[in-house]
């Protein structure tokens, strides 16, 4: 009797203790992820959370001016041209250069992944634009391309690229394509090195050729790659304002053709003191950007997880 | 004997030292010292910056009771908005004409009428359309700093070329000169004209018009297509977006251009061998010109709002401006201190340039709808009449 006792003793002992055990190292997880929770709280939930708040007040630099707005500041920017022109610019410069980004960014990380001679000096020369300060390069593109530039004395054109409002958005595409690409090879080279060698030494015993090889094996297992640039490159474009507002200026001119949603909610803010309708632009676009991202989560990203 | 003497004598002076000490300690006690600080952009120039810094000194040298200190603020407006709504705006402060209608309309800014009325001080001295740029109905927020008007800036080579011997006075003028210049010169647009309303407005009120008031009406479209015309017929173009008129007008590539007092320095400066000359504006029906000015201001949360009047009071004073005109980087905006030489064709202005930015509360709003639309008028996609309502909408805050 005294056995059966001590025997089904031993695991209710076993479990609590291991329960104590559980509970003592979740506790010291929540300790260490305190700090950075606090953190993230203070500088990012908080921010959205008085975002929120102040979108539904007309709001100017010394704070609240009426008592309630409503749906004011939602119904203004919903309604305002301006806006709709910042989105449909920002949806076109999307679309074109996260592609871009990607393609030029894998087609430079499959390059300098091969045994060729001054590997590092070209990982370094691609990489370089992306850490470039973005005013350097955008004066260095302005002359260029001016109508007197280098460029339009090589091609026998007098165009203003960057001061014409039907290139000036798709210079900044280009030149972003480019500055960004470096940043994207990084990733792909990482997710490329991660390819076990014996699948490449698999499909060389069977003589698959080169491009076929690509095609059905090194592209389908950076899909991983392929999804986290997506949707972090996807976010990071729609973010456009630094080359924005060098270009075009806080107006995002010529004719709108550079305004951005960011750049429409630095305007309202810091230009027109317009804070309620700042905040209003910013949630808008939040929702949106949020909408995307698990877009992007339920077609790459449930291929990626398969 | 001598000894004790010694000693005497050591322990007098000691306390001598001792009690001067203390008196010159208890004298600057008494006397305290206010901290002011005075901002407004850095201008990327050092020697523009450096004459900010001059002023600080002039100012620290003769008052013994406030000391002021000159601070550079990047990024103006935006900087500024955060620091008004911190509370922590400068003491002394440069506003731009353009914006002064919003910051008063947010209450950030203190109106001066109390302290003006307290010191005495003497507001006729100033040019009153430079005056009145910072008026909101009756009450000021502001003392113009400085001020600039348009000018026709024209060059001698390209008009040495063409053998034309003076500047064009008319609009008229303006167009045969430039028919003329692009005849006999290598020149295919004479004019260079921003796609800007800081430029195209003087042409509004040169033929009637006004930007305050009716803005749709026939002498501002008038002049829109009059401006936006020259550009069509080819006589005028706008400068490449890494560029300005000044820079076209210091590489030769434009014989005719409207800008202010700024362009004397920086043609100094970047193109020193270039030679042009300063005309007064064209006229169309009447005279008509914009006046760009700042004025210094004090902000409604200020603490030290007395001695920040001081400050405020002897910079705009004739002591103030005579340090800040002395490298001529601006025009005076007091008729009791003379500009430097050569600034004859901007000063006739001063009696009937407008303040730029009207005391509108939405202006900041409607200068980007002026040059988004203008753009657009240019390109074509747009109406005269469409932009001027757009530009009427906008003003009103709609």
């Amino acid at each position: 009797m005294a056995t059966t006792t001590a025997t089904e003793a031993t695991p209710r002992r076993l479990r609590v203790s291991m329960a104590s055990a559980r509970l003592h190292e979740a506790g010291w997880g929540y300790a260490f992820a305190l700090l950075p929770i606090a953190i993230f709280g203070l500088f990012f939930i908080y921010p959205i959370g008085y975002s929120i708040y102040i979108s539904f007040y007309h709001w100017g630099i010394l704070g609240k001016t009426s008592p309630g707005a409503g749906t004011f500041n939602y119904s203004q920017v919903l309604h305002d041209p301006v806006y709709h022109t910042a989105l449909k610019n920002i949806a076109e410069y999307t679309l074109v250069v996260v592609p871009l980004e990607m393609a030029l960014g894998l087609g430079l990380a499959l390059a300098i992944n091969q045994k060729i001679r001054g590997r590092n000096f070209f990982r370094s020369a691609f990489y370089f634009p992306s850490i470039a300060s973005s005013v350097a390069i955008v004066t260095i593109i302005l002359f260029i391309f001016s109508n007197d530039g280098l460029f339009n004395h090589l091609f026998g054109s007098t165009k203003d690229w960057y001061g014409d409002a039907s290139t000036v958005l798709w210079g900044i595409v280009g030149m972003n394509a480019w500055t960004t690409s470096g940043t994207v090879m990084v990733f792909y080279l990482a997710a490329l090195q991660a390819i076990p060698e014996d699948v490449y030494e698999a499909a060389a015993l069977d003589n698959t050729g080169a491009w076929r090889t690509f095609r059905k094996i090194t592209f389908p297992l950076l899909r991983p790659a392929h999804f986290f640039c997506l949707v972090v490159f996807s976010i990071g474009a729609l973010k456009l304002f630094d080359q924005s507002y060098l270009i075009g200026g806080p107006s995002g001119g010529p004719d709108y053709a550079t305004i951005t949603p960011i750049l429409y909610i630095y305007n309202q803010v810091f230009q027109f003191s317009a804070f309620g309708v700042g905040a209003a632009a910013g949630v808008v676009f939040f929702v949106l950007l949020f909408l995307l991202t698990v877009f992007e989560r339920f077609t790459v990203g449930r291929q990626e997880a398969a | 004997m001598r000894k004790r003497f010694a000693v005497t004598l050591g322990l007098v002076m000691l306390a001598v030292v001792l009690l001067a000490a203390s008196s010159a300690q208890a004298g600057h006690k008494s006397q305290k010292v206010t901290n002011i600080t005075f901002a407004g952009w850095s201008s990327g120039n050092t020697t523009e910056d450096g004459l900010d810094q001059k002023m600080a000194d002039a100012f620290n040298r003769t008052h013994k009771s406030i000391h002021i200190q000159w601070e550079a603020i990047d990024n103006y407006t935006t900087a500024m908005t955060t620091r008004f709504a911190a509370h922590n705006a400068p003491d002394v402060f440069y506003v731009d004409s353009s914006v002064i209608g919003d910051w008063v309309h947010q209450g950030v800014i203190q109106p001066l009428n109390s302290y003006i009325t307290k010191s005495h001080l003497k507001t006729n001295v100033f040019y009153p359309k430079l005056l009145g740029a910072f008026k909101v109905g009756k009450k000021i927020y502001g003392l113009p700093k400085d001020w600039s008007p348009l000018a026709e800036e024209t060059g001698n080579a390209l008009f040495a070329q063409a053998g034309i011997r003076s500047a064009p006075k008319t609009w008229a003028q303006l167009k045969s000169d430039a028919k003329t210049i692009q005849q006999k010169t290598s020149s295919q647009h004479p004019i260079c004209l921003s796609p800007d309303w800081a430029r195209m407005g003087a042409f509004m009120y040169q033929n009637g018009g006004s930007i305050t008031k009716n803005l749709t009406s026939k002498a501002n479209a008038t002049a829109v297509n009059f401006y936006v015309g020259l550009i069509k017929s080819g006589l005028a173009y706008t400068p490449p977006a890494n560029s300005w008129c000044g820079q076209e007008l210091g590489q030769g590539h434009a014989a005719i251009i409207f800008e202010g007092n700024w362009l004397l320095p920086y043609m100094k400066g970047s193109y020193p061998d270039t030679k042009y000359h300063v005309n007064p504006m064209v006229k169309g029906k009447q005279q008509g010109n914009l006046a760009f000015t700042v004025s210094y201001s004090i902000a409604k949360s200020d603490k030290n709002k007395a001695a920040a009047f001081k400050v405020l009071s002897w910079l705009t004073g004739k002591q103030g401006e005579k340090i800040w005109m002395s490298l001529g980087l601006a025009l005076s905006p007091r008729k009791d201190v003379p500009s430097v030489g050569g600034r004859k064709p901007f000063l006739k202005a001063a009696p009937y340039a407008r303040g730029w930015g009207f005391g509108n509360p939405n202006f900041a709003n409607a200068y980007q709808v002026m040059g988004n639309d203008l753009n657009a008028v240019i390109s074509g996609s747009k109406t005269t009449q469409q932009m001027l309502s757009d530009v009427a909408k906008a003003l009103k805050g709609k």
